[in-house]
């Protein structure tokens, strides 16, 4: 039974090869790196004093992110895939198949995947770990004396980490999928409005309350700290962890962010179709929105938060080059997942609504009202999640201000917000385009 | 104003070339008159498909000429044909085909939007208050039965008045019992607002609420049969390989 079900997991995956494609780029750009840090981890054992403390360091606060940013964006990336194959789940559970079954489909699925991504990730990061060290040794973060000396053992655990994260995300999105009694007829209504689990709330408002409770902690405790990184320490993730929070609660977000964003929208048909989709289907663009709020909030951030440290402790300290090279490998990492997670999230979405798309034609929609409604769904969900974004960082932005004697704004880098907000609303209306040029004609 | 509302002359499609040529129509000559309810039945394969696609200008004939309210409208580029379906054709699926995330009320107004136009909103209630869903206007087809999703269908097909309604199946996904409030709501639509209908099915019932029926074998017109009843019907395609010898 269970090589019944892993030979069916292969041949559904050979049928629908660009759902794979997102699962396999987030799990192979996790392991490469997380494992190219974790060589550096491994390398610190034969390392001395303040050189083995930088590259575990490195090694453990990259791997640390890296792990949440894999585990949200394969939860995303399978979690979309699977809503999508709602019908065809409860088909096979109409002619016999078990709920376990049903769930060991899809979890042999993402596992194929998974496995072949993270060895391919694994193989690569053996080479970026050896050239990441070259050049944090050039860069004079560790001294000449000290050799790169990691084996297998890191890459594979690296690599044993993602797919644990994936197995857990596929697992989660499998048992949402199977819940409930079977049912062949997908209704496509708006009756799968999703209703938020408590669990999923209670999450949020976790990550939320701590991210704002260490902004807290930062004005009232840390600013005072002698060590001027204390403050950073305190701040630097609040702005990442309010974003995540926010991205939980995206479907009940959207659809109240959509109601004032429509007010501005006016009167045609693509802006009647666009606004009613968010905000009746707010459950669907939700898989955008969660992303486009942490890119926003880990880049405006943790950006912003470099350019004050680097402007208030211009000469640094011993560690600053070792700090400021992490924040920019974390807002680095942030954003690239967020990034092909918004283009998959959108291409997902389309390949949807193809169907959808294409009675509106039958209706008499030319192609461009088609492309413009799904454009127009793509700025609004853009503007909310800039918004929100923009919102969240200030939690990083405005402890670390004030605790750097800057005041509630900062004294400089105030274009760094409107500069990361254009790239985002450029990158999720440009996804939104490229996906909905495909599918109309 | 022409007194035909839908022709076709010669329409002939053929998919595929050289030896694989299949001829999915080989070349109809029909007429529909002004406010007429036609059924359109044959077989499997027998081009009723093909047919409306052709009509509706979703696809494009291989010869012959497609005529909607007298203007030949075959040569038309995919931007006219777009505007035709939008303002002088109504269309009804099997499949409903409503947009899920718009209500009843605004999914009969649907094609005014699309058409840049006000919304007229007296009409909508009136076209709802028709089909008998006046009570329903501001529910989500998600949240509507089959019948009702069909019955709002109908309505958003009647909204710009259109020279012809194409109804593929319209009965199709449904039970007996509310297949004939649909139909019902149809010929009442023939009946009060002098609308052509113009509906494919296999469903002798259904057909039997048309003023006559087309049988088409083959891509050809195999044969016609006025005030249609059921039986009578049904009787005709038990037999229609004898229309075609004849």
């Amino acid at each position: 039974m269970s090589a019944a079900m892993s030979g069916l997991a292969l041949r559904s995956l050979r049928h629908r090869p660009r759902a794979a494609v997102a699962t396999f780029l987030a799990v192979l750009l996790g392991t490469l790196l997380i494992g190219s840090f974790a060589t550096l981890a491994e390398s610190s054992g034969s390392a001395s004093g303040a050189d083995a403390d930088t590259l575990v360091i490195l090694g453990a606060v990259v791997g640390g992110w890296g792990s949440v940013i894999v585990l949200f964006s394969v939860a995303s990336t399978v979690g979309i895939t699977t809503t999508q194959r709602a019908t065809e789940i409860g088909l096979l559970r109409t002619i016999g198949a078990t709920p376990r079954q049903a769930r060991r489909l899809i979890a042999r699925e993402t596992g194929a995947i998974a496995v072949a991504a993270a060895v391919l990730g694994a193989l690569l990061a053996a080479v970026g770990g050896r050239a990441l060290f070259e050049l944090i040794r050039s860069g004079g973060l560790v001294s000449e004396r000290t050799e790169h000396d990691a084996g297998p053992v890191s890459v594979a655990g690296a690599a044993l980490l993602v797919l644990l994260v994936s197995a857990v995300a596929a697992g989660v999105a499998a048992r949402r999928a199977t819940r409930g009694p079977a049912a062949v007829v997908a209704r496509e209504s708006a009756g799968e409005q999703g209703r938020m689990r408590w669990w999923r709330v209670a999450i949020a408002l976790l990550l939320i309350g701590y991210g704002l409770a260490m902004a807290v902690l930062t004005i009232t405790v840390t600013a005072h700290d002698t060590d001027p990184y204390a403050a950073m320490s305190t701040s630097g993730s609040s702005s990442i962890l309010v974003g995540v929070g926010l991205a939980v609660l995206a479907p009940v977000l959207l659809r109240w962010g959509a109601g004032p964003v429509r007010l501005l929208a006016g009167t045609s048909a693509t802006a009647h179709l666009a606004s009613y989709n968010t905000l009746r289907r707010a459950h669907l663009l939700a898989g955008v929105l969660a992303p486009v709020v942490v890119l926003t909030s880990a880049a405006v951030g943790t950006l912003m938060l470099v350019d004050i440290d680097q402007r208030t402790l211009p000469g640094g300290t011993a560690d600053s080059d070792t700090i400021n090279l992490l924040n920019n490998v974390v807002v680095g990492m942030v954003s690239l997942f967020a990034a092909i997670m918004v283009v998959n999230a959108f291409v997902a979405t389309i390949a949807h609504r193809r169907e959808e798309l294409h009675r509106l034609r039958l209706l008499g929609a030319t192609p461009h009202q088609v492309r413009g409604s799904v454009v127009a769904e793509a700025g609004v969900v853009a503007v909310v999640g800039v918004v929100l974004g923009t919102l969240a960082a200030l939690t990083t932005v405005v402890p670390f201000a004030v605790a750097r004697h800057e005041g509630v704004v900062p004294d400089g880098g105030l274009w760094l917000a409107p500069a990361v907000v254009a790239g985002v609303v450029a990158l999720t209306v440009g996804s939104a385009r490229g996906a909905v040029r495909g599918a109309v004609r | 104003m022409s007194d035909t509302a839908l022709e076709v002359q010669d329409l002939t499609r053929t998919y595929g070339s050289g030896d694989n040529t299949v001829a999915a129509l080989a070349g109809i000559d029909l007429a529909f008159r002004r406010g007429t309810f036609t059924a359109v039945m044959g077989p499997s394969g027998s081009g009723k498909s093909t047919f409306l696609s052709c009509a509706a200008g979703l696809d494009r004939p291989t010869r012959g000429r497609v005529l909607v309210g007298g203007t030949d409208v075959t040569d038309w580029d995919e931007e006219r044909r777009t505007r035709l379906r939008r303002e002088r054709i109504g269309f009804v699926f099997q499949g409903f085909h409503l947009l899920p995330y718009l209500s009843a009320v605004e999914n009969v107004g649907l094609p005014s939007r699309l058409a840049g136009k006000r919304v007229d909103r007296e009409r909508v209630r009136q076209l709802l208050d028709r089909v008998g869903l006046a009570d329903r206007a501001h529910h989500l087809p998600g949240s509507l039965s089959g019948g009702q999703q069909q019955r709002v269908a109908i309505a958003r097909a009647l909204l710009t008045a259109p020279d012809v309604l194409l109804a593929d199946e319209p009965t199709g996904a449904l039970d007996s019992a509310t297949a004939r409030q649909v139909l019902g709501v149809l010929r009442g639509s023939v009946a009060d607002l002098g609308q052509t209908v113009v509906m494919v099915t296999h469903d002798p019932v259904a057909a039997s609420y048309a003023d006559e029926v087309v049988f088409l074998v083959d891509g050809r017109v195999a044969g016609r049969m006025a005030h249609p009843t059921a039986d009578a019907v049904a009787g005709q395609m038990a037999h229609l390989d004898e229309l075609v010898s004849a």
